[in-house]
């Protein structure tokens, strides 16, 4: 059904009569249709906002449900009828959770292992972009590339290598063992999206500050990266991200002093038992972090996320 | 004189840039080339942390056993059941989806914003999330087909295999369908509008405006997201596992490629033939990535011929 509609609505929203020249599509319009196609058009945009309130519906209901289950004791839940009135709403796991140390180690590892890897691949990773996208040196398109690349690599092809590699050197579960894992394999992604925020910036006004007398460095950094700035925040915040939700390399390269929120969360739910109130409240706390920055920087996230596939 | 000058400054250009990258380019080859280098390696030795320190040389032994071993063929397939529902639907509805929120409607804004929030959550959430939803005892499936009556005795979901596999593609479904979206639908938009009205005024009916004119314009981003949708789809992992409980059951049911390798690993502590199968994975991830560039080659070969 939506197959077969969602073409006529694209059609008909674009051939809507125009602001640049309304008068002659509106005249070819209704000397060809009259006022069964009006009724036609009005009932496909019904149609068409009934399915948008649906899939938002459907983006949003299992969250929503979710923060309830955290909501509610356990007792409430497993009823055969459920218990969900107001009166039943409490915090208690949120402060049980809160306050059990076990709970908060990892969720301040996480934070720590996300900040610090933002900072160090934003340090890092702005120079090396700002190198490849103002400096034609060669190797320089090969590099970017390989920045791309390095998505394709599935994680598990260097969990041991990494174990072993950690290990040897006294970084298994360690905070900073994870920082480093971490920040090699996001610095590609910060690279590859910084690249295209500098891009943008014009040559010109460089080229004027160095006339000015700045050197590289200073045109670097008092140019290009205050140009760049809302780009460089919404990398920060997907470096942040990515950091923050991963499970697998925290789970293999850590056991129990440097785990993380993730981790620790996955471990809520056993083979056969499950504390489902815990469960959900230690979800709700592992993702409103990542879901109030993702607003925030909303405009920026979607354009970085689709810009470059949409231009290459 | 002048020559020198340009040239010196491009140079010193060169060296900046050079020393620019360079801290990237040692903590990724560190960190990532050399761990890669030491998966190839470890995959042609018996490499058994069950079985002892020796490490022997066996040259393609692990990987002549990747081929015949019956659980990688049966891992397989469910990773090819999996990752086809996923990129392939995920895709074709993701485009549907995209034409749809791309209609000028009030809230379009909105709408777009909140499609973020299944791409935020993290994998693991989005695990726990399902969980709860299916849970035998006090999922909200359950709850409400029971309110129906539809059913009347708890159906224990997560313990059918597969049931839970089809869990497994609609919670991953869940959370990649926006992020496809967005791609979509910052490709429509790059559409331009006089096309349209180009087609309409020739008369061309929806059908044909949507093959002819909307698929052929988003075929580059159409192909950029089967190829990341196929990379992810190939290597799902935090919602298997919570889901499943670590275990990639039911009976294995929900054990794909991806985790049959973690189990081999870091379970059996099969290093050297996990090695092998986590090797074969990326060939796969680089086959079927060449696959889709071939498909999308092809086709704007085919449009080019027929346009003369």
């Amino acid at each position: 059904m939506g197959e077969a509609q969602s073409p006529v609505s694209a059609v008909s929203a674009r051939s809507e009569p125009g602001r640049e020249a309304p008068g002659t599509q509106r005249k070819h319009r209704e000397i060809s249709s009259g006022i069964s196609r009006n009724a036609k058009r009005r009932l496909v945009a019904w149609v068409c906002g009934v399915l948008v309130v649906l899939l938002m519906v459907f983006f949003l209901a299992p969250f929503i449900w979710m923060i309830a289950y955290s909501l509610y004791p356990s007792a409430a839940l497993q009823g055969s009828t459920l218990d969900m009135g107001f009166a039943n709403i409490t915090f208690d796991s949120y402060s049980r959770l809160l306050s059990d140390s076990s709970f908060l180690v990892p969720m301040a590892n996480s934070a720590i292992v996300g900040l610090s890897t933002t900072i160090i691949c934003m340090t890092i990773g702005a120079a090396s972009a700002y190198a490849i996208a103002r400096f034609k040196f060669r190797g320089r398109q090969p590099l970017l590339l390989s920045m791309m690349t390095v998505q394709a690599i599935p994680v598990i092809v260097l969990a041991v290598p990494l174990f072993i590699l950690l290990r040897s050197v006294g970084l298994y579960d360690q905070l900073f063992g994870l920082i480093i894992t971490y920040t090699a394999f996001i610095l590609p992604l910060v690279i590859w999206m910084l690249v295209g925020f500098f891009e943008d910036i014009p040559p010109s006004l460089e080229r004027a500050a160095r006339i000015d007398g700045c050197n590289r460095l200073q045109i670097m950094y008092k140019i290009a990266f205050p140009l760049a700035a809302p780009g460089m925040a919404a990398t920060a915040i997907l470096a942040f991200i990515t950091s923050w939700s991963d499970f697998f390399l925290a789970k293999v390269l850590t056991i129990s002093t440097a785990t993380t929120l993730p981790v620790r969360t996955a471990a809520f739910q056993g083979l056969f038992a499950m504390d489902y109130t815990s469960a959900a409240t230690a979800g709700v706390i592992t993702a409103v972090p990542v879901l109030i920055l993702t607003l925030i920087a909303q405009k920026w996230i979607i354009s970085g996320l689709t810009e470059g596939a949409v231009k290459g | 004189m002048a020559g020198t000058l340009v040239e010196k400054s491009r140079k010193r250009d060169l060296r900046f840039g050079l020393m620019l990258t360079a801290p990237s380019v040692i903590i990724i080859l560190m960190l990532l080339g050399y761990p890669m280098g030491y998966a190839i390696f470890m995959s042609f030795h018996q490499w058994n942390d069950k079985l002892g320190a020796d490490h022997q040389f066996i040259g393609l032994n692990n990987y002549g056993q990747l081929i015949t071993d019956p659980a990688v063929w049966a891992a397989m397939e469910r990773t090819a059941y999996f990752s086809v529902i996923t990129v392939v639907g995920g895709v074709a509805l993701a485009v549907i989806i995209a034409i749809l929120l791309n209609r000028k409607f009030r809230g379009r804004t909105l709408a777009r914003v909140l499609l973020l929030v299944p791409w935020a959550v993290p994998p693991v959430v989005n695990g726990i999330m399902w969980k709860l939803i299916f849970d035998g005892s006090v999922g909200i499936v359950n709850t409400i087909l029971r309110s129906l009556g539809l059913i009347k005795e708890n159906i224990q979901w997560l313990a059918d295999p597969t049931a839970a596999m089809n869990i497994l593609i609609f919670a991953e479904t869940w959370k990649l369908l926006p992020f496809l979206c967005l791609l979509m639908l910052a490709a429509l938009q790059g559409i331009p509008e006089s096309i349209y009205r180009a087609a309409a005024i020739d008369g061309a009916d929806a059908w044909n405006t949507f093959w002819r004119i909307t698929l052929p314009n988003i075929r580059g981003p159409l192909m950029f997201a089967l190829i990341v949708q196929s990379m992810w789809s190939l290597k799902v992992f935090d919602t298997i596992y919570v889901l499943s409980g670590g275990s990639g059951g039911p009976v294995s049911g929900t054990t794909t490629i991806n985790f049959l390798d973690y189990i081999t690993t870091f379970s059996n502590l099969d290093r050297g033939y996990g090695s092998a199968m986590a090797v074969g994975i990326m060939l796969l991830v680089l086959i079927v990535s060449a696959f889709w560039i071939f498909v999308f080659g092809g086709f704007s070969r085919k449009r080019r011929e027929a346009n003369g």
